[in-house]
């Protein structure tokens, strides 16, 4: 049995329904912005349980847009977490502010203790990351923020389709960011992203400089730049956003079986606690794994394709050295990474393909089931 | 007869079965993120114009960013634009933290050397000069005075994709140059996506470095990027469409050259190119016209679709007023905005219907 991690030559085996809406978008030719774009944003919003969403060219962009929206610039201080994607640091550079990096729990997320102990008189903002498609103590963090006078930016870039206790991630925020990288629970054939926010000033303004700031063709308003959504992926997102409670479900079913299964090695694979009334996307299904880096050959000597998610946390890059702050104390996230293994359990794959992929775990370990 | 400023669809109708399949090409492989496709067109665009390297971006305003970017323009900078070109020049000087000084035009809608002479302070980094509506900004003047004050030239060639100018393609006169191939451009994609042009080593490593999170490979990052990657679909499009670019742009001349012929009125001048360009892409083709709005709306009632482009030059919007010095100041490009006109014309206009939006134009001044 062969149990890949990229599903993507299945979800393009069947694309005739795209292929269909792509021929009367190119016979019309309105491929900037538009009514597809328009159409996505409606029913994106009305999905998330937000006011206002607003599409962008990618998740990176999408989180650039958000920073910006709120006034978020030189010299800023904006307290995240260092196991993180590159685009989430990266976009609080871009904009000319300071990342503060800290720390992770044992389920990945972002610590609310070590936000706490970075806060200074320079934060501006604090942006926590849906990691992995599970979310952080999103209460706690609120809490912090309105004590403190602090912005939030919810970089839920994996969160799409996942729910915090009833609420979609990225509802909790001032404004947030989404990513349909063709990795992402909601995904596209290229990029693609938005940005959704209750605010409706923060709506118009973020419109306008996604689009050049444009009022109108002859009227601008202030400077903005291009970061729109293509026409051609807001076809495709629409349609994928009719299956993606689907894909949300199968994926939780698979994960549901790696767990109930890994449990059982308690002695070498740590899994994070999952919280009742959360539901993940598992754009990521992670654990901690003992010699994992010869697990990681040996699964892929039996054909199970993983991934490390990854080997390095943010603040122990090149790049953080010359342009972030780091927390305190970054034990758990160093700690975590030397261990990290993200297992596939997307949409396409079943409860064989699961029960592979336990075996050749168990036989790794030398456990026998009984 | 209906005459509308752009038929995409006519175009669509042309290249049905060849988009088609590019789509198609893409899609069986399933690799949809900075893929091969991308590279290709990188490599393809380099033998086309001549430039040393390429970048596939998101858009023409992402490259302009990047390219000030990637010459370390910033916060406290001057960049030196002129007062006639599309939002987004001024959008990515602005995003990028650098303050845009706005200079006068020529008569051809170029910026005017002399005049970016006198904005030259010592916080200035770089000219940007615009190739406005495709014909080629004199390039040696300005590359002397780079070279006499020491400033970078960064060109917007965003509508240039094609010209030429002693022989040698815009973009690749200064450090970098950026494309835009927007859906309204010559060389167009089914969406937005842009192409960066450089010659140096330096600068290419950076921008593709930066387009893509600054990742040198995926478990390490050199320095923080952001995302602005040309997508696949976009890229095998353009690709294909590049091999017939340059039968696009002399179609789009023969039109030029027809319109021309037709209005020799005094009320219609065009511009021309005051530096001798060897080809001038026209993508857009732009005259001064006296009672310009009601000219247009005249047409209008005929079904000809004429867009102005602009009506304001850009030191006079409001977002940008207190960086100049208001109305007056830029004379030129004030007297050219009251008056331009972009007539309709695209590579599927006809030579029938050319004619008409001639004859209804000769009627509007009853000549
Ligand atoms: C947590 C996180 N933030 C930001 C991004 C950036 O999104 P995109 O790739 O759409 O630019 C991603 C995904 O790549 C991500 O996983
Ligand atoms: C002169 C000029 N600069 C920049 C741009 C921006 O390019 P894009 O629309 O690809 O972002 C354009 C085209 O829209 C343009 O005409």
């Amino acid at each position: 049995m062969k149990v890949h991690y990229n599903y993507l030559p299945q979800e393009f085996a069947e694309t005739s329904a795209i292929f269909d809406e792509w021929r009367i978008l190119i016979e019309s030719s309105d491929f900037t912005l538009g009514f597809y774009v328009e159409e996505f944003e409606k029913e994106f919003a009305k999905f998330a349980g937000v006011k206002h969403c607003v599409a962008t060219n990618n998740g990176t962009d999408a989180l650039i847009l958000a920073l910006k929206s709120i006034g978020v610039g030189t010299n800023d201080e904006v307290i995240t977490v260092t196991n993180s994607f590159y685009a989430t640091a990266g976009a609080i550079v871009a904009v000319g502010a300071i990342p503060v990096l800290v720390d992770c729990d044992d389920r990945f997320q972002i610590c609310p203790k070590a936000i706490q102990s970075a806060i200074t008189k320079k934060t501006k903002a604090i942006l926590p990351v849906h990691w992995g498609g599970a979310s952080p103590a999103i209460e706690t963090i609120l809490e912090l923020a309105s004590t403190y006078n602090l912005e939030i930016i919810e970089d839920a870039c994996m969160g799409i389709g996942g729910s915090v206790g009833g609420k979609h991630p990225g509802s909790f925020g001032r404004v947030s960011a989404f990513s349909m990288h063709p990795l992402k629970s909601l995904n596209v054939m290229g990029d693609g992203g938005m940005v959704v926010t209750n605010d409706s000033d923060l709506n118009d303004w973020m419109r306008k400089y996604r689009n050049h700031g444009m009022i109108s063709r002859d009227t601008i308003e202030f400077w903005g730049v291009n970061m729109r959504l293509q026409p051609l992926q807001a076809i495709v997102a629409k349609q994928r956003l009719q299956v993606l409670d689907e894909t949300i479900s199968k994926r939780n079913r698979n994960a549901k079986y790696l767990d109930e299964n890994l449990s059982k090695l308690s002695k070498y694979v740590q899994l994070p606690n999952r919280i009742d009334t959360n539901v993940e996307t598992f754009a990521l299904y992670m654990g901690l794994f003992e010699n994992r880096d010869r697990l990681k050959k040996f699964l892929k000597e039996n054909n199970v394709e993983v991934k490390i998610h990854y080997p390095k946390p943010l603040h122990i890059q090149p790049a953080a050295q010359k342009s972030c702050i780091m927390g305190e104390k970054l034990t758990n996230s160093e700690y975590q990474a030397e261990r990290l293994l993200t297992l596939p359990v997307h949409q396409y794959l079943d409860i064989q393909h699961m029960k592979y992929v336990c075996e050749t775990i168990f036989a790794f370990y030398g456990y026998e089931d009984g | 007869m209906r005459v509308d400023f752009v038929d995409l669809k006519a175009r669509y109708e042309e290249e049905k079965k060849e988009l088609n399949e590019c789509i198609n090409r893409v899609l069986a492989k399933g690799n949809l993120v900075l893929s091969k496709e991308v590279d290709e067109l990188e490599t393809d665009i380099c033998n086309y114009t001549g430039s040393r390297y390429c970048v596939g971006l998101n858009s023409g305003t992402d490259a302009l960013m990047i390219a000030l970017w990637a010459n370390g323009i910033g916060k406290g900078d001057e960049v030196i634009i002129p007062s006639i070109s599309f939002f987004a020049t001024v959008g990515a000087v602005v995003h990028v933290g650098a303050t845009p000084r706005f200079c006068d035009v020529n008569a051809d809608m170029n910026i005017d050397v002399e005049y970016a002479e006198n904005l030259i302070t010592d916080k200035t980094k770089a000219i940007m000069p615009v190739h406005w509506a495709g014909r080629t900004a004199n390039m040696s003047k300005i590359k002397d005075l780079a070279k006499r004050h020491t400033l970078l030239v960064v060109e917007d060639s965003a509508q240039s994709m094609g010209g030429r100018y002693n022989g040698q393609h815009p973009g690749t006169f200064g450090i970098a140059g950026a494309i835009s191939c927007h859906p309204l451009k010559n060389l167009n994609g089914l969406g937005d996506g842009g192409l960066l042009l450089t010659s140096t080593d330096e600068i290419y490593q950076k921008a593709k470095r930066y387009r893509n999170h600054g990742m040198v490979q995926r478990d390490k990052a050199e320095i923080f990027g952001i995302n602005s990657r040309l997508d696949t679909i976009n890229a095998e499009v353009i690709k294909f469409r590049l091999r017939g670019l340059d039968k696009v742009i002399s179609k789009r001349n023969e039109n030029v050259r027809l319109y021309r012929e037709l209005l020799n009125i005094d009320e219609i001048t065009f511009p021309v190119s005051a530096c001798g360009s060897d080809i001038d892409t026209q993508v857009m083709f732009i005259v001064r016209a006296k009672h310009r709005d009601a000219l247009k709306e005249y047409l209008k009632s005929k079904e000809i679709e004429a867009l102005v482009y602009y009506g304001t030059p850009l030191h006079l919007h409001e977002a940008t007023i207190n960086l100049g010095d208001g109305p007056g100041s830029l004379p030129t490009s004030e007297n050219i905005c009251s008056e331009v006109l972009a007539l309709p014309h695209n590579q599927t206009l006809t030579s029938d219907q050319i004619n008409f939006v001639c004859s209804e134009i000769k009627n509007f001044y009853k000549r």
